[in-house]
């Protein structure tokens, strides 16, 4: 760098150094030299791969999704699927199951626990911190499997374990009771989605009569009674959005009639448009006053960037997978065919259902009902251990961001006059929480990764799927790549949440 | 920067003493809803502690399984018979730690009263226990008298450091009183027997063999007495020591023990004499002579050009030496290629010695003992190992757990910066690719890239070409904490100012000498305590090989105890040790990382 930016007098005209020693010519040559260094490895290592496979009479790709793997799972939505694809599904939906959990209540213990660090009483800070000393420092692993040999040595499962049907625990799990969505739930979420409406109709009336009279009209609980109101009216008068159903129906037909060139042809000229787009709005918001866009390095391999990104667009959607297209019609045929169903009429139960566990004995051994929510032992243990690790951490998080609010903002609110609860509210936790969404967003992703040592007592999450299935077709390399989309999608959902609420939370500045 | 950076000599506020009453009133007792929390969480404590006591000594509980099995936790199926080694391994890092401790002369100073008050809460915690624990009343009483005693020994303590004015009357220092500590722990070993049991017929038995394996009572004082006589001893000749000289040998006899001493002292390689005199040692000199002679002509300053194109073409030559012995076009012994790349290396860093000719000499001494050193290592690495072994490897239990650890974070940490500056590079191609791999890396799970390195690896591998399962285990994870401890060094390459970097040009220093001596320091001082908590990161999932199958203390308390014919079943125990242990290696990393921040001034902002 400093070699390109000696500064010569002007009557001397400009020498330029040997090729060797040009800053721009090395540090492209530098580049395109290591970029070609990375495509020789990763072609070296494939063709290795590809050699050994077939020396082993495997073959690659993903064909194993749809063949029977012939496996059993310990728990799930189909604990004997029919083809591999369907295995590693069932894996997901546990996978996320568990991180939903997790994540709701990690939040809900972190943020007592770090309120409680913060307490005046002694007792209860110390608790605290020994709660987040514990658990933070032993290893994750370690507390699941001392959470699962804990439960597995529990007594057997009787008519009588637990606490009078209301929590039962067992060596065969715990179960609790639960709420779950009944027959008549959608039909009653389209009247609620009417209550939003007239509930923020009503919330604003009531802060602009605030604004202008200056009285205190409560808009927040004005707005809460209209949605009541209309998730009770709902409640018995939901079977008449019947007909929302046949809506869906008609999109649905509508759908699959698209033919699948027009698609193709469509999703290219979006990928072209949209590239097309972004290079011209760069390219002006470079332009200097004088006219012509001054481009650093960084610019010009931006733009090369987008253009080739729009090029391996097409080329993905006509060659590599041409049957992308079809793929997206049907599937999103069959999501308003599934919306059909789930809207139609006939539909007369409430929207909620609940029920308490329950012990019932089949055959020779006891088992849960399926009334209860009942968790599997795997599932007990590595709940139990990613919510308090993580509790731990959040908690943490929470202590950090109440702190970081500085003395002087809880000075002023009291000096304006405010009352405790009012100044938490306003003052305190909204500037809390600004220091606190980015690290507990960090949070829910170490969460998320984490679910997947539930291998390690046996409960069906997607590695211990996909290593099984792996290890019975052959086919750990393809299962890899699955792996890492899922946990990337997973990431890249949580971080786009967490930078919402971000973005919303953010000062708004002049 | 100076004021935020220095360290704090001055006093913290003293705190104002209140009498316990007062105490208790303020913060126990202030108000109505606090005495009733108080209350409530008491009660609750009182339970809590009583359940994980009736936990731990109830009958049921085999503790017998983790005291019999403590040697296969700690160091697995190490022979019996050459076991001496493991605590000369032991006593190594005694000495060293000695000798570090008394030439960075810890001046640290505990106060009488934070003494006489862990005296007391200790006390208290005695009588707790004693109240709460299911044991017989005789020895409830025994406690309770214990307890009593030391709140009464830590009062007293307490009354006289209030009497006293002076600091160095009611403070004493760190080190010996942590000796004094440490002593007290070997000293109960020779009245406790923890750890050092047989259990044969179904009867526990101390002391069955008088093998350094078998006993840990006289080994353990032994430790005690080199740690405290290696501190006495660097103590008396401290003041006719060269103190800098010191430290720098110190701080690379720290880097090189894990390498001497897990494959020298432990593995116990069985060199082969011949093979040293005929083709070693004239390697080595070679290397040293005529490599040390391209270096000093290197190093000239009026060399100009020729230096760095020459400097460029080892590079190459010593890269393609390894794309060669990929393909098996021609062979070369490893330990030529690894010499070709360091003397690269050591070529493209040249042009900064290029001074007077003491400088120069300096240089290449330091490249001799470069040599020297990697030699040896190499050498003794490629020996195979005399030890007679069960297993694949020597290492497993807590050991194993220790290996991976230090190896991984020794290995990520230079791979990491490199990330670091690739991915704060104006370079765009380097960036996009460094960033694609620290965020594919850190958005999936460690489990998975284990399976990866351990499953699929091999298949990438050219045909014949073989790698041992803890080599796949560390490469796999080497790679994974890199990811990490890349966007940890970035922090700190971020909060580097702009004016540093200008100001560096401005003093016409190149690209790399600009990096190494201006911004890289700066960025790694304020990185050092996320990186300690890296470390705990890294040392806490070591956990994982468990999974993978390898043996470390994890997997023998979860797996091999339990299976064992006389402890069938027995696995809580096993674990609660090592949850234990974990704690307490990683609860002490970070209380030293929370000083660590203190002193480097962050969180001071």
């Amino acid at each position: 760098m400093s070699a390109t930016t000696e500064v010569k007098p002007s009557n001397q005209h400009h020498q330029r150094p040997p090729f060797y020693r040009d800053a721009t010519v090395v540090k492209w040559l530098f580049q395109v030299g290591a970029l070609a260094l990375v495509i020789f490895a990763l072609w070296f290592l494939s063709s290795q791969a590809r050699d050994n496979l077939s020396a082993r009479n495997i073959s690659t790709g993903f064909d194993f999704l749809s063949v029977d793997p012939g496996i059993n799972l310990s728990e799930g939505i189909d604990t004997r699927p029919a083809t591999g694809g369907r295995a590693l599904w069932v894996g997901m939906v546990n996978t996320i199951r568990l991180a939903a959990a997790g994540i709701f209540f990690a939040t809900i213990i972190g943020l007592f626990i770090g309120l409680a660090r913060l307490s005046n009483n002694w007792v209860v800070n110390k608790l605290g911190s020994i709660f987040v000393e514990t658990l933070r420092n032993i290893p994750l692993l370690v507390q699941i499997l001392l959470y699962g040999s804990i439960l597995a040595n529990l007594g057997d499962l009787q008519f009588d374990s637990g606490w009078d049907n209301w929590i039962i625990w067992s060596n065969k799990g715990l179960s609790v009771p639960r709420v779950f969505i009944a027959d008549g739930f959608y039909q009653w979420a389209v009247f609620m989605i009417i209550g939003a409406f007239a509930a923020r109709w009503a919330y604003n009336r009531r802060s602009r009569l605030h604004d202008e009279t200056g009285e205190n009209t409560y808009p927040w609980i004005g707005s809460l009674a209209v949605l009541t109101v209309f998730a009770i009216i709902g409640w018995f008068i939901h079977p008449i959005f019947g007909w929302v159903g046949n809506i869906f129906g008609f999109i649905s037909d509508g759908i699959s009639k698209i033919p699948e060139e027009a698609l193709q042809f469509l999703l290219s000229a979006i990928a072209i448009f949209v590239a097309a787009n972004w290079i011209r709005g760069f390219l002006r918001s470079r332009r200097t006053p004088g006219g012509a866009a001054r481009l650093t390095d960084d610019d010009k391999f931006r733009v090369i960037f987008a253009g080739v990104g729009a090029g391996i667009a097409i080329f993905a959607i006509f060659i590599v997978w041409p049957g992308l297209s079809s793929w997206i019609i049907n599937s999103s045929s069959d999501l308003f065919e599934v919306l059909e169903n789930k809207f139609g009429d006939g539909r007369t139960g409430g929207p909620f259902g609940a029920d308490r566990p329950e012990v019932i004995k089949p055959g020779k051994f006891e088992k849960y009902g399926p009334s209860g929510l009942t968790m599997s032992l795997g599932f007990a243990a590595v709940f139990f251990g990613i919510v308090l690790y993580t509790a731990a951490f959040i908690a943490e998080v929470v202590r950090g961001g109440i702190l970081a609010v500085p003395k002087g903002q809880i000075e002023a609110a009291n000096s304006l006059g405010m009352r405790r609860s009012a100044a938490l509210r306003t003052v305190i936790l909204p500037q809390a929480l600004r220091v606190i969404m980015p690290p507990l967003g960090n949070q829910y992703l170490n969460l998320t990764k984490n679910t997947s040592l539930a291998i390690a007592v046996g409960f069906s999450d997607l590695v211990q799927v996909g290593q099984t299935v792996g290890n019975q077709t052959g086919k750990n390399l393809s299962v890899f790549a699955i792996w890492m989309l899922f946990y990337l999608a997973c990431s890249l959902t949580i971080s786009v949440a967490v930078n919402f609420f971000n973005v919303r939370l953010r000062i708004v500045e002049r | 920067m100076s004021e935020m950076t220095s360290i704090k000599t001055g006093k913290r506020p003293e705190e104002v003493s209140r009498s316990p009453s007062e105490w208790i009133r303020q913060n126990l007792f202030s108000n109505i809803p606090n005495t009733i929390l108080t209350i409530i969480f008491g009660i609750f404590t009182l339970y809590a502690i009583r359940g994980i006591l009736g936990f731990v000594l109830s009958g049921e509980r085999r503790w017998e399984a983790v005291a019999t099995n403590m040697r296969l936790l700690m160091a697995q199926g190490y022979p019996a018979n050459q076991f001496v080694r493991v605590w000369f391994t032991l006593g190594c890092l005694m000495v060293l730690t000695g000798l570090s401790l008394a030439i960075w002369s810890g001046k640290g100073r505990l106060s009488v009263k934070k003494i006489s008050n862990w005296v007391m809460s200790t006390g208290l915690g005695l009588a707790v226990f004693a109240a709460l624990a299911p044991i017989s009343a005789s020895s409830r009483l025994g406690w309770v008298i214990a307890g009593a005693l030391l709140i009464a020994g830590g009062l007293g303590l307490w009354q006289r450091a209030k009497n006293k004015t002076t600091e160095t009357l009611h403070t004493i220092p760190t080190v010996p009183f942590s000796f004094g500590f440490l002593g007290i722990l070997v000293l109960s070993l020779w009245v406790v027997p923890f750890g050092h049991y047989a259990f044969t017929n179904g009867e526990l038995v101390a002391e069955t063999g008088r093998t350094v394996a078998m006993s840990t009572k006289l080994p353990f004082t032994v430790m005690w007495l080199l740690l405290v006589g290696t501190y006495c001893l660097t103590n008396l000749v401290r003041e006719s020591l060269p103190i800098a000289q010191a430290k720098a040998c110190l701080v690379g006899l720290w880097l090189l023990s894990p390498f001497i001493l897990n494959w020298i002292v432990l593995r116990d390689p069985d060199f082969d004499y011949g093979h040293i005199v005929s083709t070693d040692i004239p390697l080595a000199a070679l290397f040293i002579f005529v490599g040390g002679g391209i270096l000093f002509m290197l190093a000239k300053p009026s060399l100009g050009e020729i230096g760095r194109l020459t400097a460029i073409a080892l590079l190459i030559f010593g890269v393609f030496n390894w794309v060669a012995a990929f393909f098996g076009w021609y062979p070369m012994l490893q330990k030529v290629r690894i010499s070709f790349v360091l003397l690269a290396l050591a070529a493209l860093i040249a042009p900064n010695f290029a001074a007077d000719r003491k400088t120069r000499l300096k240089f290449v001494t330091g490249w001799a003992i470069l040599i020297l050193i990697s030699h040896w290592l190499i050498t003794a690495v490629n020996s195979p190992s005399t030890l007679e072994l069960q297993g694949p490897t020597y290492l497993g239990g807590f050991s194993l757990t220790l290996f991976v650890a230090i190896l991984t974070l020794l290995l990520s940490f230079p791979l990491g910066v490199l990330l670091a500056l690739g991915r704060t590079s104006s370079m765009p191609i380097a960036r996009v690719l460094c960033t694609g791999y620290i965020e594919s890396i850190r958005g999936v799970p460690l489990i998975t890239i284990l399976f990866f390195f351990s499953n699929i690896l091999p298949l990438f591998l050219p045909q014949g070409m073989e790698i041992a399962e803890l080599a796949a285990i560390v490469t796999g994870y080497t790679l994974f904490s890199a990811a990490y401890l890349a966007e940890n060094v970035r922090g700190g390459l971020q909060s580097v100012m702009r004016g540093q970097y200008e100001a560096a040009d401005a003093i016409g220093l190149t690209t790399s000498q600009r990096t190494g001596f201006i911004v890289l320091p700066q960025a790694l001082r304020v990185s050092i305590p996320p990186l300690v908590g890296q470390a705990i990161g890294v040392f806490k999932e070591t956990s994982l090989v468990a999974i993978i199958g390898a043996y470390d203390i994890l997997r023998i308390a979860n797996n091999v105890v339990p299976a064992q014919t006389e402890f069938l079943g027995v696995k809580r125990e096993g674990l609660l040790l090592v949850s234990v242990i974990y704690f307490i290696v990683a609860f002490s990393m970070s209380k030293y990382s929370q000083r660590l921040e203190e002193r480097v001034g962050l969180g001071e902002r």
